[in-house]
C-alpha cells in the first residue's frame, strides 16, 4: 500500500488508508475504481429502465412476429459461454497484469477481445436476420423494445472493445504504470458488469420470452 | 470506536485480494458455477418436467443466483469491512433497480388495464 | 450535404426571435473582443476554462446559470405578459406556435440551466472546502462535467436563432413530441442538449458521491461532515441514480423520431404512457436533487447566523437519507389522472405525503436553531426567513395536490403552476441567492453589499408573492396552464398582479447585477481580510479568500463536529494559533484543455444530428473519441507546488489570523 501514488495534494500525516475518515483521504488506487463502479451501477440503472419498457412493450407486437417465432436458444446458448468465457479470461489478465507480466497479460486480453467479438458477431447476425424477416425495431414497439435493450448492450460491448484495444496499446507502449493498470480494473470492472447484464438479458429476453 | 487501524483500509471494487482463495482458484471456481447455472437454465426453460407456472420465477432464481457468482467471484464485493462502501453502493444501486422495474410493471400493467374497455376493443387497439 | 439546413432556418420573419437573436450576438461579440483588447483571453484560459481547480470550475457554472436565468427570465416575463393582454377578443402579441416554445424554454432553461448549473457550482466550491481537502476526487472529469453542460446550453442558445425549439413543455411529452406532430427541429434540439449536459451531470454525480465517501480531511468521520456535504452526497446519489433513467427516456423517443422506433408512438404498439412513466422517474428525483442541497445551504446559514451549532445534526442527516430514498417512491403523483386505478394512486399520494415529514423534521430544526441564538440579519438570513413562509405554504399545497381527488381537479392547472413555482422559489433560489450573499467572499475576497442584497431580496419575496399568489386562484377557478389566450376577462385583474409581480421580479434581477457591478466597483471599503467575515463554523473560512489553489497547506486535523469552530474557540481561548506544522510539497492536477475540446465536439456532433449532417456528426464523434485518447496517453497528470510557496502563503495567513485574533481578544 505505501509504494501507491499519493492522492491528491496528501501531506503530513495523512495516510492512504481510511475506513471511516480517520485517516484522511484514500488513494487513487481505490478512489477510481470506486468511481467507476458507481458509473457502472448508473449504468445498471440505465439498463433496468431498458428493461421495464422491454417488459411493458413485450406483447405489443402490433400483429407483427413474437417472441416464439424470433429467438434462437442454440445461437444465444452460444453467445451466453462466449461472453461468459470473455469475462473469465479478462479477470486471468488482471492477475497476469497485477504481476506486470506483458505477454501473458496481452494474451489474456487479446482472448477476452476475440471472444467479445465472437459475441458481437453472433447478435450481428441475429439483428440483421431479424431485419431481413421483416422483424426489424421500426416494425412495433415490442421490436423496437427489443432492439434496443439487446443493442444498447452491444453497443456497450462494441464501446468495451474499443476500450480494450486502446488499453491494449497503452500497456504496450507505457508499461505497466499505476494508472494503466488502474484503467485496466475500471475496463475489467465494466466487461463483468457487462456480463451480469446479459445474465439478465439471456434469462428474460431470451429464455423466458419464449417458454411455451 | 476500537478498530484496529492498521486493517481498516478499503478495498477498491473488481481488485482480487488475497484473504481467502488464491487469485486463480477465484476465477476457475466462478466459471464453473456460472457456466453450471447457464446450463440448468437454458434446461430449466426447455423442461417438461417441472411445473410450468414456477419455471419463470426458477429462472429468475437462478439468473439472481449467477449475477452473485459473478458479483463475488469476478468483481471481488465480499461482505469484509473493508468492502463496506461497494456493498453500500451496490445495494442502493439494487433498490433503485428494483424500484424501477417493479414500479414500472406495476403501474403500466394497470394502466394498460384500465385504457381498455372490453376484450375485442383492447385486440382492435393491440392491432392497430 | 447540410442535411435539413438552409437559409429559411434563420427567423428572418420572425421579429421577435430575430432582435432578440442579434442583441444576443452582438452583446457575446461585444463582450468577447472587450476581453481580447484587455488582453484577459490567456488569463481565462489558464485561470478558468482550461481548469481542475473545483473553485474555479464552481464559479464557471455559477456564471452560466446566472447568463441562463436571464434568459430563462425574459420567457417568464414574455409569457406572463402575453397572458395580460390576450384576454378576450385580443390576441396579445405571440402567437401560440411562438408561445409555445416560450414556455418549453423557459422550463427547460430555469430547470436544467439554471437550478442544475448553479446548485452543482455551489457544490463545486464549497464541498471540497468544507471536507478539508485539496479537490474533488476527479479534477479533470470535473472540468469535462462543465463543458458538457456548457454544450447544451449553446445548443439551446443556438435554437433561438438557427431553426426552432420545442413546442413541447419542459418534458416533451409524446405523442406531440413525435416526428408525426413535432416534424421540426425544436424537439430535437431539445432532445440533443439534454442528452449531452446528462452525460456531465452523471460524471459530476459519480465526482461528488467518490469525493465525499472517500476523500475527507483526517478524523473527519461520516458523522462530522457539515450538513450541506450530507445533503450534496444525497443530492448526487439520486442525480447517479435518476439520470440514466432520463437519458433511456429522451433516447427512446430520439430513436422514434430518427430511426422511427414504435415506442411511444401512436401505431405500431407504441405506449406514450410509458414515456410519462420513466420521465417522471427521473422527474420527481431531480427537484429533490435541486431542494436538497439547497436545505444543506439553509442549515449553514442558520448556524452561522445564530451563533449556535446546527440543531439536531443527526436527525437532519437521517432526515436527508430518507428523502433521498423516498423521493424515488412518489413518482405517479405527477399523473394520477393518467388511469392507473385508485389502489396505485393511493399508494403514491400516501407516499407523496410521507416525504413531507422529514422535511417538516429540517423546518423545525432550522426554528430550534435560530431560538435561542444571537440572530445578525444579513442578507442571508433574510432569505432563510422568506424561505421558510414561503416553501411552507408552497409545501403546503404540495399536501393538498398529493390527495388523489383533489388531483385530479387542480392537475395541470395553474395551481400546480403556482405550487411548484413556490417550492422552487422559495426552496432552491432562494437558498441560491442565500449562498451567494454567503460565499461570495470566499470566491472573490469581498463581499457583496449588503443594502443592495436586502433590495434584491425584497423584489424577490414581493414579487414571487404578487406572480404566483393569484394563480392559486385563478387555478380553482378552472385556469389550465400554458394558456396563450386567456377566455374569461374576469381573470383580467389577477393576471394583471401576476405580471406586476414578473417586473418586480426582473427589477430584483437587474439589481444583483448592479449590486455585482457595485461592490466590485466598491470592493475595497468590504474586503474580506482574514478570511471568516461571517464568524462562520465550518472548514471553509479556515482559509483566506480566495483560498489558494490547493486550499489547505497541510489538511486541517478534524476531531468534532464543527471542525472549524473547536478550532477557532481553542485559539481564541488560548490566544495562540495551533503550532506550526511541517509543510511538504503539494502535487496538484494539471490545467487541461480536455474539456473544453470534447464540448466543442459533442457540440458539432449535437448540431449535426439536430439537422441530419450525418457526416459532420461521425467526424465529431471521433473528434471527441480522439481527444479523449490524447488525454489518457498523457503522463504528466500532477505538478509541484514548491514548499517554499507552500510555506510563504501559509505564514501569510497565519500572520493575519494572528492579528485577528489579537483584535478579537481585545474586543472581549
Amino acid at each position: 500500500m505505501t509504494t501507491e501514488a499519493a492522492t491528491i495534494g496528501l501531506t503530513h500525516g495523512g495516510s492512504e488508508d481510511t475506513g471511516l475518515g480517520h485517516r484522511g483521504p484514500e488513494s487513487k488506487s481505490i478512489v477510481v475504481p470506486y468511481g467507476f463502479w458507481l458509473f457502472v451501477l448508473s449504468d445498471m440503472v440505465l439498463f433496468s429502465a431498458l428493461f421495464a419498457s422491454y417488459a411493458t412493450l413485450v406483447h405489443a407486437t402490433d400483429g407483427g412476429p413474437t417472441t416464439n417465432q424470433l429467438f434462437d436458444r442454440n445461437l444465444v446458448a452460444i453467445e451466453t459461454v462466449a461472453l461468459l468465457v470473455s469475462s473469465f479470461v479478462c479477470g486471468l489478465a488482471m492477475i497476469t497484469a497485477k504481476r506486470a507480466n506483458m505477454m501473458a497479460t496481452q494474451f489474456w486480453l487479446l482472448l477476452t477481445g476475440l471472444l467479445g467479438a465472437v459475441f458481437l458477431f453472433i447478435e450481428l447476425y441475429e439483428f440483421t436476420k431479424m431485419v431481413g424477416e421483416g422483424a426489424g425495431p421500426q416494425r412495433s414497439a415490442f421490436l423496437s423494445a427489443f432492439f434496443t435493450l439487446v443493442g444498447c448492450h452491444g453497443a456497450h460491448v462494441t464501446a468495451g472493445l474499443l476500450w480494450l484495444g486502446t488499453m491494449m496499446a497503452q500497456i504496450w507502449a507505457k508499461g505497466f504504470q499505476q494508472h494503466i493498470t488502474r484503467r485496466l480494473l475500471c475496463f475489467s470492472i465494466f466487461w463483468h458488469a457487462l456480463d451480469i447484464i446479459w445474465v439478465a438479458i439471456f434469462t428474460i429476453v431470451y429464455l423466458i420470452g419464449t417458454l411455451p | 470506536m476500537t478498530e484496529n487501524e492498521d486493517d481498516l483500509f478499503d478495498v477498491a471494487p473488481g481488485s482480487p485480494h488475497n484473504n481467502v482463495l488464491s487469485e486463480y482458484v477465484a476465477y476457475v471456481i466462478g466459471l464453473g458455477l456460472a457456466l453450471g447455472l447457464t446450463a440448468v437454465s437454458f434446461w430449466v426453460a426447455s423442461t417438461s418436467s417441472l411445473w410450468g407456472p414456477g419455471i419463470a420465477t426458477g429462472l429468475v432464481v437462478l439468473a439472481i443466483a449467477q449475477m452473485g457468482v459473478h458479483l463475488v467471484f469476478f468483481l471481488h464485493i465480499t461482505s469484509g469491512p473493508d468492502n463496506t462502501n461497494n456493498v453500500l453502493a451496490l445495494a442502493f444501486g439494487v433498490l433503485i433497480v428494483f424500484l424501477v422495474m417493479i414500479g414500472t410493471i406495476w403501474i403500466m400493467a394497470h394502466m394498460n388495464a384500465n385504457m381498455s374497455a372490453s376484450p375485442e376493443l383492447m385486440n382492435l387497439q393491440m392491432q392497430h | 450535404m447540410f442535411g435539413k439546413l438552409s437559409w429559411d432556418a434563420i427567423p428572418f420573419h420572425d421579429p421577435i426571435p430575430l432582435i432578440t437573436s442579434m442583441v444576443m450576438l452582438l452583446a457575446i461579440a461585444g463582450i468577447a473582443f472587450w476581453v481580447w483588447r484587455k488582453g484577459w483571453w490567456p488569463y481565462l484560459w489558464n485561470e478558468y476554462i482550461t481548469s481542475t481547480d473545483h473553485k474555479r470550475i464552481g464559479i464557471m457554472y455559477i456564471v452560466m446559470a446566472l447568463i441562463m436565468l436571464v434568459r430563462g427570465f425574459a420567457d417568464a416575463i414574455m409569457m406572463r405578459a402575453q397572458q395580460s393582454l390576450a384576454i378576450g377578443a385580443s390576441q396579445g402579441f405571440l402567437p401560440p406556435e411562438h408561445y409555445n416554445q416560450i414556455f418549453s424554454a423557459h422550463g427547460t432553461i430555469m430547470i436544467f440551466f439554471v437550478a442544475m448549473p448553479f446548485v452543482i457550482g455551489f457544490m463545486n466550491f464549497v464541498v471540497p472546502l468544507q471536507l478539508g481537502v485539496r479537490d474533488v476526487a476527479f479534477p479533470t472529469m470535473n472540468n469535462v462535467s462543465f463543458w458538457l453542460s456548457a454544450s447544451g446550453a449553446l445548443l439551446i442558445n443556438l435554437s433561438l436563432f438557427i431553426g426552432e425549439f420545442a413546442r413541447t413543455g419542459w418534458l416533451g411529452f409524446p405523442p406531440l413530441s413525435e416526428k408525426e406532430f413535432s416534424p421540426g427541429v425544436g424537439v430535437d434540439y431539445y432532445l440533443v442538449a439534454l442528452q449531452i449536459s446528462g452525460v456531465g451531470t452523471v460524471l459530476t454525480a459519480v465526482n461528488f458521491v467518490t469525493t465525499i465517501l472517500k476523500i475527507r480531511a483526517p478524523g473527519m468521520s461520516y458523522l462530522r461532515m457539515p450538513v450541506f456535504c450530507w445533503t450534496a452526497l444525497a443530492s448526487n446519489l439520486i442525480m447517479l441514480a435518476a439520470f440514466p433513467v432520463l437519458t433511456v427516456a429522451l433516447a427512446q423517443l430520439m430513436l422514434d423520431r430518427y430511426l422511427g422506433f414504435h415506442f411511444f408512438t401512436n401505431d405500431g404498439g407504441g405506449n406514450s404512457m410509458l414515456y410519462m412513466n420513466l420521465i417522471w422517474i427521473w422527474g420527481h428525483p431531480e427537484v429533490y436533487i435541486l431542494v436538497l442541497p439547497a436545505f444543506g445551504i439553509y442549515s449553514e446559514v442558520a448556524a452561522t447566523f445564530s451563533g449556535k451549532p446546527l440543531f439536531g445534526y443527526r436527525s437532519m442527516v437521517f432526515a436527508t437519507m430518507v428523502i433521498c430514498i423516498v423521493s424515488y417512491c412518489v413518482w405517479l403523483h405527477h399523473f394520477f389522472t393518467m388511469g392507473a386505478g385508485a389502489d396505485i394512486n393511493a399508494v403514491f399520494g400516501i407516499a407523496s405525503m410521507i416525504i413531507g415529514i422529514p422535511t417538516g423534521v429540517k423546518i423545525y430544526n432550522w426554528l430550534f436553531t435560530m431560538y435561542g441564538g444571537r440572530v445578525r440579519f444579513n442578507v442571508p438570513v433574510y432569505y432563510l426567513l422568506g424561505f421558510m413562509l414561503t416553501f411552507v405554504i408552497g409545501g403546503l399545497t404540495g399536501v393538498l395536490l398529493a390527495i388523489p381527488p383533489v388531483d385530479f381537479v387542480v392537475h395541470n392547472s395553474l395551481f400546480l403552476v403556482a405550487h411548484f413555482h413556490q417550492v422552487i422559489i422559495g426552496g432552491v433560489v432562494f437558498a441560491l441567492m442565500a449562498g451567494y450573499t454567503y460565499w461570495f467572499p470566499k470566491a472573490f475576497g469581498f463581499t457583496l453589499d449588503e443594502r443592495l442584497g436586502k433590495a434584491v431580496f425584497w423584489c424577490w419575496f414581493i414579487g414571487f408573492h404578487l406572480a404566483f399568489m393569484p394563480l392559486y386562484v385563478l387555478g380553482f377557478w378552472g385556469a389550465t396552464r400554458r394558456l396563450q389566450h386567456i377566455p374569461d376577462p374576469t381573470w383580467a385583474p389577477y393576471l394583471h398582479v401576476a405580471f406586476l409581480g414578473a417586473a418586480i421580479i426582473g427589477l430584483g434581477i437587474v439589481l444583483t447585477v448592479v449590486q455585482l457591478l457595485y461592490s466590485i466597483k466598491t470592493r475595497d471599503q468590504r474586503r474580506d481580510v482574514t478570511g471568516d467575515p461571517w464568524d462562520g463554523r465550518t472548514l471553509e473560512w479556515l482559509t483566506l479568500s480566495p483560498p489558494p489553489h490547493y486550499n489547505f497547506a497541510v489538511l486541517p486535523d478534524v476531531h468534532g463536529e464543527e471542525a472549524y469552530w473547536t478550532r477557532k474557540q481553542t485559539a481564541i481561548k488560548q490566544d495562540q494559533l495551533i503550532e506550526e506544522p511541517d509543510y511538504q510539497p503539494i502535487e496538484m492536477p494539471v490545467n487541461t484543455p480536455t474539456g473544453v475540446i470534447v464540448a466543442f465536439f459533442a457540440s458539432v456532433c449535437g448540431f449535426a444530428v439536430i439537422w441530419y449532417i450525418w457526416w459532420l456528426a461521425i467526424l465529431g464523434l471521433i473528434g471527441a473519441f480522439a481527444i479523449f485518447v490524447w488525454y489518457a496517453w498523457r503522463d504528466e497528470h500532477e505538478h509541484i507546488i514548491p514548499v517554499e510557496e507552500v510555506r510563504a502563503n501559509a505564514r501569510e495567513r497565519r500572520r493575519i489570523r494572528m492579528e485577528h485574533l489579537h483584535n478579537l481578544s481585545q474586543s472581549t
